[in-house]
């Protein structure tokens, strides 16, 4: 459970944060969407403990994360925007080494390791130089290295950013089942992405949070009831908007 | 802790030999100690039992060959984005820290093993103290030691590694060289007796030369420890900062 209480984050002067609040359940598939800038990185950044909030407060299942970081890390599979990964590594080598990040060892790391090697149809790549792949692959390089520790909340930030139609319809598939049993936060600015796959839509816009609620329920905004029209009515611009 | 500091470690000891880095810095230190060594006058002068020639000349290598190993520890993970990775793990960031300074001050140690089947061929042609030679070994990896925690703070804040190079060069030779006697006189209007004594405790080549006279004390032991501690502390409040 997650649950963020007046967060605000300023950078010198500005604001990118502006006093957000919210609550999130098992079985919530959330999609974080906005303008560019519109704070959604911030926000994951300080629900993961890699940046501070100015003021406010999150808990995440009863912890802290700026007091107790590693509690609530140990509960996060995170990647990052780009999912940047160490490209002279292998890709078996970087696995091993994010599980053990993980505190997973032995039989446990191996067990971990060919499970999430064979969801993720990682076989044939993985004593490949990361820097050798492409770019779909390095995705799910980042996400089964999010996965092994199996959390219970998956954060991913842009998640098929580059990926092609048939890369996406997969980690929409695999982000839907996933989310069965845990919480997962996507940030995107694909719209076509929410209706497939999150059942519950925070929409950002200059730090605040101007709508929570379900994609179906967004769709009715919209002068053509669809996520464009009511993306595009609530922060009133639509340059950013990818279809 | 020490279980997530050594599987940093481990990753970043092997990511210098993924690159041709290591070989070279390896080459480029064993052929300018020898090189130091032979060639220096020292090396012909008599009762040279504690191979002042070798010991007398790392500073300076050190000072130029360590920040190549600390260079990219921080700045490539900020350049590649990397940092948000390793910094979201459930382990503590001290432990980040000492594992990827161990790695480099691994490395270092390293570099002073592979000298010595040169120590070896030297004692068949000079006899050598080897309880000097033990304490001179000591001094070059305390030397090793504070000049990593240099580099790997230099390196924390910057995204550029050559940048990180040259700034931590320029601070490891001011560390090294650095003559407090001007800054303690005016400052402090201090006698120059007490301010003589207090120069010389803070001055590094002072600390230095008692560990390759083989005369080394607590209080050389306890400048380069607590001058490392210090540093990685900073190290640590400029992974905090940035987190602002």
């Amino acid at each position: 459970m997650i649950v963020a209480k007046n967060i605000s984050k300023s950078f010198d002067n500005r604001k990118a944060l502006d006093n957000l609040n919210f609550c999130l359940n098992k079985g919530d598939i959330v999609s974080l969407l906005g303008p560019n800038g519109a704070g959604k990185t911030t926000l994951l950044r300080i629900l993961t403990g890699y940046l501070n909030q100015s003021s406010g407060s999150v808990e995440i299942y009863g912890h802290n994360p700026q007091q107790e970081r590693v509690a609530v890390l140990s509960k996060i599979g995170y990647v990052p925007e780009n999912a940047p990964l160490y490209p002279e590594m292998s890709v078996y080598d970087f696995l091993s080494f994010a599980g053990h990040l993980r505190h997973l060892n032995g039989q446990g790391l191996q067990k971990a390791l060919k499970e999430t090697i064979i969801n993720l149809q990682l076989q044939n790549v993985l004593n490949q130089r990361i820097e050798t792949l492409s770019k779909g692959f390095k995705h799910r390089v980042a996400i089964a290295a999010a996965l092994l520790h199996r959390p219970k909340i998956l954060i991913l930030d842009e998640p098929t950013e580059g990926l092609d139609p048939n890369q996406k319809f997969e980690m929409h598939k695999f982000i839907r089942q996933y989310g069965q049993q845990s919480i997962i936060i996507i940030s995107t600015h694909i719209l076509e992405e929410v209706e497939a796959i999150s059942n519950r839509v925070l929409l950002l816009h200059k730090g605040k949070l101007i709508r929570d609620t379900s994609p179906q329920e967004l769709k009715l905004s919209g002068n053509d009831f669809d996520i464009a029209s009511a993306f595009r009515a609530m922060t009133g611009e639509n340059e950013n908007v990818d279809r | 802790m020490l279980t997530d500091s050594l599987t940093i470690l481990k990753k970043e000891f092997g990511s210098y030999f993924r690159t041709p880095t290591a070989y070279i810095i390896i080459g480029v230190y064993l052929v300018i100690s020898m090189f130091s060594t032979f060639y220096s006058a020292y090396f012909f002068m008599n009762n040279n039992t504690n191979l002042i020639s070798f010991f007398s000349y790392q500073p300076e290598v050190l000072t130029i060959l360590i920040p190549a190993l600390t260079m990219k520890l921080w700045s490539d993970e900020r350049r590649s984005g990397t940092i948000e990775f390793i910094l979201t793990q459930p382990i503590s960031y001290n432990s980040i820290i000492l594992g990827k300074f161990s790695a480099a001050v691994l490395f270092g140690l390293l570099l002073l093993v592979l000298t010595s089947p040169f120590i070896i061929y030297v004692s068949f042609l000079i006899k050598l103290d080897w309880i000097n030679i033990a304490s001179g070994y000591i001094g070059a990896l305390l030397t090793i030691v504070v000049l990593t925690a240099i580099g790997c703070l230099i390196s924390s804040f910057n995204n550029n590694a050559v940048l990180a190079y040259l700034f931590s060069v320029f601070s490891c030779w001011l560390l090294t060289s650095l003559n407090y006697d001007f800054i303690l006189l005016p400052l402090f209007n201090l006698s120059e007796n007490i301010t003589y004594r207090l120069s010389q405790s803070l001055n590094f080549y002072h600390n230095y030369q008692d560990f390759i006279q083989g005369e080394p004390g607590l209080d050389n032991l306890t400048y380069f420890l607590s001058l490392t501690v210090l540093i990685l502390w900073l190290n640590r409040l400029a992974i905090d900062y940035k987190k602002q």
